[in-house]
């Protein structure tokens, strides 16, 4: 099987730009290109993981060393600022940004917790959480769904694209031949929660598909998906 | 720790679950200080490239999902380009570093192949068929990130020649895997 046979020369040079982006022996100008590139363009980011994954045994050859302690406090620091004992001065605890930041944090903590829960504590029956890449390759716009069957929603995080102005995305569960169901409009540049009814998590169990269409603002007027589908993606268990 | 594990620890850090991340760290960053060290081949900035390695894994976590790579894959390239690109903006190499780490490790022996798997032995296997000199170059732009203007220097051929060189010796890679 050759590429060139496939897809024509242009395809076969990108597929060799993508190996030398891997292999590392670009210059920065080319590497930063091809960094834009792996950004806009789905179909080169995946020539790009392909080669990622060809030549990912060469790694077993970096002989692991241990880091200074000092790299992972360092690294809590940058992220985690606002815990740090050297942070904004005492001034007013209301202007502090760290404080703001704190809170930020606490909220999506709080998120985080819930979603984590069935990991940290084992529970008595089996839970089920199955994870979704929703993409397409006919645009950027990428969705990360988890669903969680023990609290009865699904979390959505949007990863990449951008809606037309005065349009939304709107988020469908699709089984089968049968017509798509509504999980309602998803914001952009955030992460959400949706909650299902019980028929929505039996239709999920059973192997429903996500999709996420571009419809008129507040979402789709007739019920059915009336926009291009902009990302789709099956759940998988993990 | 099964691949299994680590996908379920980013997973988690990609929901900005701390503990979850913190695990990640203790489980994989020696292995990825192990990338940043030989490509930057300089302790102070391998130090300073796996904080960042870090960072961009907690905010970009979310980004797992979408790729093909296992997880100890994706993260590996994520600490490998982050410290390419590292070294790319930097101007002369630590060259003395450099040729001690040369001696260290320059290809796994056929154990290390055997161990590692099939697919693993697969590209040792791929790479013996090119010829000794080519199978090094790549194996060395791999590891340590050389630019083709470095690899020309170092094997004394110009840089066109290098470029050509390795771009067949990769096609025949890719040849050889798809068999």
């Amino acid at each position: 099987m050759t590429l060139t046979g496939e897809h024509g020369p242009e395809r076969e040079s990108d597929d060799l730009i993508a190996a030398e982006y891997v292999l590392g022996v670009l210059s920065a100008a080319e590497r930063q290109e091809a960094s834009r590139r792996i950004e806009s363009e789905p179909a080169f980011a995946r020539l790009v993981d392909a080669w990622e994954a060809r030549l990912s045994p060469l790694a077993d050859a970096y002989a692991p060393a241990e880091p200074p302690q000092s790299v992972k406090a360092a690294i809590d620091r940058r992220l985690f600022a606002s815990a740090s004992p050297s942070s904004a001065p005492r001034a007013g605890m209301w202007a502090s940004l760290g404080f703001w930041r704190g809170l930020a944090a606490a909220a999506v903590a709080g998120l985080a917790i819930s979603l984590a829960l069935p990991y940290l504590q084992p529970p008595a029956q089996p839970q089920v959480r199955l994870v979704a890449s929703l993409a397409a390759d006919s645009s950027n716009v990428k969705y990360l769904a988890v669903y969680d069957a023990a609290h009865h929603n699904v979390g959505l995080s949007h990863l990449s694209g951008e809606r037309d102005q005065g349009k939304d995305f709107e988020l469908w569960l699709i089984e089968g031949d049968k017509p798509p169901v509504s999980l309602g409009v998803i914001p952009v540049g955030t992460a959400t929660t949706v909650s299902v009814t019980p028929s929505i998590q039996q239709q999920i169990e059973q192997g429903a598909v996500l999709a996420v269409s571009v419809e008129p603002p507040g979402g789709s007027p007739t019920g059915q998906p009336t926009g291009p589908v902009v990302a789709t993606g099956d759940l998988k268990n993990i | 720790m099964e691949p299994q594990d680590i996908t379920k620890l980013i997973v988690r850090t990609s929901m900005k679950d701390r503990a979850a991340f913190d695990l990640l760290y203790r489980q994989t960053s020696a292995k990825l200080f192990g990338v940043c060290l030989r490509v930057l081949s300089d302790r102070g900035e391998a130090e300073d490239a796996l904080q960042e390695v870090y960072v961009k894994i907690w905010t970009k976590a979310d980004r797992f999902a979408v790729s093909d790579l296992s997880p100890i894959s994706w993260l590996v390239a994520i600490a490998r380009n982050h410290s390419i690109d590292r070294i790319r903006s930097r101007r002369q190499p630590a060259a003395d570093i450099e040729a001690v780490l040369e001696v260290a490790d320059p290809s796994p022996g056929p154990e290390a192949a055997a161990v590692s798997g099939n697919e693993a032995g697969q590209i040792h296997r791929c790479l013996e068929e090119l010829e000794d000199d080519k199978a090094a170059a790549v194996r060395g732009a791999y590891l340590k990130g050389e630019s083709y203007a470095e690899l020309a220097e170092r094997y004394k051929v110009p840089l066109n020649t290098m470029r050509t060189w390795l771009r067949r010796s990769l096609m025949k890679l890719r040849e050889c895997l798809e068999r």
